[in-house]
């Protein structure tokens, strides 16, 4: 998926700072990143309505924000952290809403996976969820971004503004607890 | 279990799914749904242009030549001419003017200083002695 995510190109980002085809040039940017950026948001906030939500509010805030778009930064990095904002900003307020913490309101999320009519995975990938789901915020979304989306630490580095070192550690780190999680649960 | 083995069977697959065609109708709405900026609608205001716009260039331009041509005949008169200047030569009045005696003598020599015109006089033996007689 890593390699699908190299979407930027030149032309498209030239498309998008004219005015007179950018929102055929936006539109082109919808088909593209729609389902990775999905899938990011959706392993965070776990129901597909939730995702739904923030993925139209990523689309829109980049959209009405696409002027100050310079192209300096690659397009993908720049849609990827609106939406890991939008993903983050929603998990506080659902906290908040449940006077619980942030891992606390995913892991209640997470309980519910089972009945998820969006859920067929096997015992074994519930199981990874849930171990997902106990690790903290930042882990929980290196290891998603790494595992599931194969991404650089490079790029991830860019979206997150943490140093690859850091997150190789925390990566590290993650896999270790899942593998603790496992053998907890034996 | 070793986490590398989980991983490996789980297989990037998080087991997640969405409805059936969702991300075509997804993007469809989408794009549908984006507001119109205020940015969009701009669009360059071209004004008529007037009558004296469009001369303009050409009256400067006039203008311009009209102001080299003068400054060209302002230059042209303050310049020292050769044909302005009266010679005798070729001016066949004057040749005449000053062959005829009366003339010369009227006109010419009442320009001649005194001091020359004595020394004239004494070179023609003139006496002043006789003057007193």
């Amino acid at each position: 998926m890593a390699d699908n995510l190299e979407y930027d190109d030149k032309d498209l980002v030239a498309r998008l700072r004219d005015t007179k085809t950018c929102r055929v040039a936006f539109g082109d940017v919808v088909k593209m990143y729609s389902e990775p950026l999905y899938w990011q948001i959706r392993r965070m906030v776990i129901n597909h309505d939730d995702a739904n939500d923030i993925l139209q509010n990523t689309f829109l805030k980049a959209w009405n924000s696409i002027e100050n778009f310079r192209g300096d930064a690659k397009l993908s990095t720049w849609l990827y952290k609106i939406a890991i904002n939008e993903s983050l900003t929603f998990l506080e307020k659902e906290s908040k809403r449940n006077a619980v913490s942030i891992d606390d309101a995913t892991a209640n999320v997470l309980n519910a996976i089972e009945s998820d009519k969006f859920f067929d995975g096997d015992e074994i990938q519930l199981k990874l969820r849930k171990a997902i789901a106990s690790l903290p915020e930042k882990q929980r979304l290196v290891f998603n971004m790494r595992y599931y989306d194969e991404m650089k630490y490079e790029q991830m580095s860019e979206i997150l503004g943490t140093s690859v070192g850091a997150l190789k550690a925390s990566y590290h780190l993650a896999v270790k607890k899942i593998e603790s999680f496992f053998s907890d649960d034996d | 279990m070793k986490t590398q083995d989980i991983l490996s069977k789980v297989n990037h697959d998080s087991g997640l799914t969405v409805p059936p065609g969702y991300f075509d109708s997804f993007n469809k709405q989408m794009i549908e749904s984006l507001p119109v900026q205020p940015w969009e609608s701009e669009r360059p205001i071209v004004l008529p242009r007037s009558f004296w716009q469009r001369v303009r260039p050409y009256v400067y331009m006039a203008a311009m030549f009209a102001g080299i041509w003068c400054m060209m005949k302002m230059f042209d008169l303050m310049r020292p001419s050769s044909n302005n200047m009266i010679g005798f030569s070729n001016n066949s009045e004057l040749t005449a003017a000053i062959s005829n005696d009366e003339f010369y003598y009227d006109y010419c020599m009442s320009s001649l200083d005194e001091t020359t015109m004595y020394d004239a006089l004494f070179d023609e033996g003139f006496n002043p002695e006789e003057l007193n007689n």
